[in-house]
Formats: C-alpha cells, structure tokens, sequence
C-alpha cells in the first residue's frame, strides 16, 4: 500500500497524540538499548558521530543509547574509546564491550580492562557476522563474568541462523541465570520461539531494532512474552528513532505497555550503572 | 501464499486501518494480484475496491505475448471503465524478464500516456535483482515513471542515488526509508520531489513511515509533497 497522509489522526492516546504533535514526550523518555557510533562499511549515515547522535536523540525524546562502536565490531581494541564518549555525554551514553570470539587470546584482558573501565554496562556479541556461536567455548569467560556481576549481554540474534538463533540464547539462558541476555532484534523472524524463550527465562528480554517494522509483531510480544519482557532499540545512527517509536506507539497495545518497552523496562535494567 | 501477522481482507477493514493512522487515500494492490494469477487478480482487485473513492488500485502487468491481459487498447480501456492509473510488476511470482524483447510495447504506453509503474526491490528475474534490475528497466524505457518500494532498511543510498541522478523519473517510497536523517539528507540533495510516502501494509508497520515523514527535519512544503502532492501529481498527469 502506499499512501497519501492528509490529516493526522486525532482520536489517539495521550501518547501516541503526544508523539505526532511534538515527536517527544516528556512522560515517556525513550531509552535506546541497541545503539552503536561511528561509521561503517556497508552503509552511508548522515549522522555517525556522537554529537550527530545527541541532536537525533533530542529530536526524537530519547534520552539514553547504550552504544558498541562500529569500529569495535570490527577490531575491538576500539572498545575503549567509548569510555571517553560515556565521559562526554554522561547523562546520553552507556556502554557495551564488544567480545569477539575469533581472537579468543585477547578476552581475559579485554575483560581485565573492561573491569577497570567506566561506562560501560556488559558485552555485545555478533555472532552472526563473527561466525561463530553463541554456545561457543569462546563466549564462556564474557558470560561467567555478565554472570558473576549482572551485567547485561545484548546479544545479535537471527531465526534460524547457526550461529545466534532463540535457540542458542535457550541454551545460555539457565546457565547463566544471573546475566541479563538481551536478544537484539528479537530472533528476527523466528518470532514463536524468541517469544517462547523470553517468557520461559526471567533473565532474557526481547529487543526491537529492525523487528519494530514488522506489522503485528509487537502486539505477539506484547500478548506472549508481557510487556515487561521487551525493550526499544534502533541501531542508531542506522535507523531513525521515529520509525521504531512510531511502531511502538501505533501498534495495538496499552499505554503501560507503551511506557513499559519505550523507557521503563530499560531504566530498571540500567538503574545501578546509571547511579555511579 | 504467506499469511501476514495482520493484514485487512475486507475493504472495509483497510478503510478503518487507514483511518487508524489518519491516511486519507492509498495506493493498493491486491494480495491476489501478485500471489495468484494476475488475470484473476485484477478482476479481484477492481471489485473489491469498488465505490471505494479513497483507494486507487494498480493493474499488474505480464508480457502482451501471451494475450492472457489483452491487446493495449484491451487493458486501456479496462482503466479507464475502474479508474486505474498505474501498474505494478510482479516478475518473480509471474516469471517473465523484464527486457524490451518482453515489454516494450508496455513500456512505450506507460512512457506515452505517462502511466507509472510500481515495484518492489525485493523482485527479480532472470537471475537479476535489486537496483540492478531497477537500472535495467530504466535503461530500455528512461522516460519511464518507475516507484521503487520497499527499498530496505539497511542504507541502500549508495546504491539509489547514481540512478536518482540519471534517471529524473526514479521515485522512492518512504515505507522502508528507516536510515537517521536520511529523508533530510535526501532532500537537501535532490528535493522533495522524488519521495512518495508508503507504508507497505500489511507487511510493515505504518507506525514507523508516519513518525518518521512527520518529524523529519524538512520543510512543511517538502513533506506535504512527500506525503501526497507528489502522488497526487504523478497520477494527475495519467492520460488514458
């Protein structure tokens, strides 16, 4: 369908009329849980650097990304140079450290490192485009350690991949009970099963970058999984936060639920590395 | 033949999706068209949108060899009689080659009477796909008005741009046009006029097209050409 837009609508939510007038909400403080920094090899972006990013996130009412840099997804002795953008932007950026299984010699002092550095909130992994996975032996010493100290691990999943599917986040889940797994993109595609594993595991959450766009999908969550249980990522700078906030708002869910995925879920998560 | 998470079977039902999102009008197509044989689809399609005011449906197309659609003059006047005012191609469900050994006479009708012709960038044929198959239709009928849909999320710019330059009759929908800043930095380059917006329901969510095109950083002129007055020229210029 394509469309021509003549009016706005006008029998909406407090939210969701909130968001079409202003494009921010003051009660809803969007919290990006999936965001990197820089740019990178397959895309162009307007928006790469940080500074770009906080002019984004004003103009859209987000106010906290937690961030991998591109460049540490590709070398990650890059890693440390978000220390200084969460120094920056305090009250903007958090931070992920990238583990990369393919260079299995540098982890135990990468996560020496990672242990002595500010900013930051757990591991990113990509197994995917790491090829290699998430079961692997390789992620063993990151995990023990989200695991021994609650750390978030934001996880890229993919249905049916070989590497980072729901199934292997299943697999993990028991095992380190007391790490927060969050599946980026939500197994994308293989909805049923990322649903059925975020429901049946306290510690895994469902995360929406790029899985925001698919027509339905939020509401499947939203009714399976509990609201609770799913949280707002955009890529950024890939993805405008409008579009994912906008499949947030319209879709066919609660207000609560709304404010829930949007912001609250996140803050919970994030309250004790945003206090020190 | 897939079954989306939520979809509208019923006119009625698009009409009330519709007014769910404030859309006034759409461009549609129908599921049959593209699924099913595009002979029954198109008949599917002009009665279920019949006295329908709100939506404008699109024929798909197949090579005239067969004679399944028709002569020219055949498919004209069917227009004409339901109001249609564009096509849709569909070559990987309906195989056929988008070539001018295969279309050329309906492309010398979409160039003359100035009809567009609408596809996804998902599509192929004959082993060719993308923008590469996009530049290929283009280059056998330049003149032809072509909307590009759907033209995917994970920052296709370097790939559209040299063909938005060359060719002037290239427009993008927006249903997918998700990259930060993406829309202004489009417009800052090319203007307005080569963006039409479009959800891509039922597929895609039409939150996201919406929030985007209404707080992008442009001009209130520039969205309301994004947001119908470029469509609404593109389908005034049709002659039939």
């Amino acid at each position: 369908m394509s469309l021509m837009v003549k009016e706005k609508k006008a029998d909406a939510s407090d939210l969701i009329r909130e968001f079409l007038e202003k494009g921010r909400s003051e009660s809803c403080p969007v919290i990006d849980m999936h965001a990197h920094l820089g740019p990178y090899q397959g895309i162009y972006f307007p928006n790469p650097s940080a500074e770009d990013m906080v002019r984004t996130m004003d103009r859209c009412g987000v106010r906290l990304v937690v961030s991998s840099s591109h460049a540490a997804l590709i070398d990650t002795r890059e890693n440390i140079r978000m220390e200084e953008i969460v120094r920056l932007h305090p009250k903007r950026f958090r931070a992920y450290w990238v583990i990369n299984p393919n260079y299995p010699e540098r982890i135990g002092e990468e996560i020496e490192t990672f242990s002595k550095s500010k900013g930051f909130v757990g591991f990113k992994f990509l197994s995917d485009y790491h090829r290699q996975p998430l079961t692997s032996p390789r992620y063993e010493n990151a995990l023990e350690y989200a695991d021994e100290h609650k750390l978030l691990v934001l996880m890229h999943t993919w249905g049916r991949s070989t590497f980072d599917s729901p199934s292997h986040v299943e697999q993990l889940a028991g095992k380190y009970s007391e790490a927060i797994l969050l599946m980026g993109h939500s197994g994308y595609g293989e909805w049923e099963k990322a649903i059925q594993v975020a429901r049946n595991y306290d510690n895994v959450y469902l995360e929406l970058t790029a899985a925001y766009a698919v027509n339905g999908v939020i509401e499947w969550m939203v009714e399976e999984a509990g609201s609770e249980k799913i949280l707002f990522g955009t890529d950024l700078p890939w993805f405008d936060p409008h579009y994912g906030i906008g499949c947030v708002i319209f879709s066919r869910i609660e207000d609560e639920d709304r404010h829930n995925i949007l912001h609250r879920n996140a803050e919970r998560l994030l309250a004790s590395f945003l206090s020190s | 033949m897939l079954r989306p998470l939520r979809y509208a079977e019923k006119k009625e039902e698009l009409l009330a999706e519709m007014d769910y999102y404030g859309v006034a009008e759409a461009i549609v197509y129908h599921a049959r068209q593209k699924d099913d044989s595009p002979v029954l689809g198109n008949d599917i399609l002009i009665r279920t949108i019949k006295d329908a005011p709100r939506l404008h449906g699109v024929f798909a197309i197949l090579p005239l060899q067969t004679g399944e659609l028709g002569s020219l003059d055949e498919i004209l006047s069917r227009m004409r009689e339901n109001g249609i005012r564009a096509f849709r191609a569909f070559p990987s469900e309906h195989k056929y080659l988008m070539t001018k050994t295969s279309l050329s006479s309906l492309y010398e009708l979409m160039c003359d009477r100035k009809i567009p012709l609408f596809i996804s960038i998902n599509e192929s044929c004959g082993g060719i796909s993308g923008w590469y198959l996009i530049e290929k239709i283009l280059s056998d009928a330049p003149e032809l008005t072509l909307i590009v849909t759907e033209h995917g999320s994970w920052g296709q710019d370097r790939y559209f741009r040299p063909l938005v330059e060359k060719y002037e009759n290239l427009y993008l929908d927006t249903s997918r046009y998700e990259l930060d800043g993406g829309i202004r930095d489009f417009c800052r380059k090319y203007g307005a006029d080569r963006l039409l917006f479009g959800t891509g329901f039922p597929n895609w969510n039409p939150g996201g097209p919406i929030l985007t095109l209404l707080h992008a950083d442009i001009s209130s002129k520039e969205r309301e050409a994004i947001a119908s007055g470029n469509l609404e020229r593109i389908l005034g210029r049709v002659r039939l």
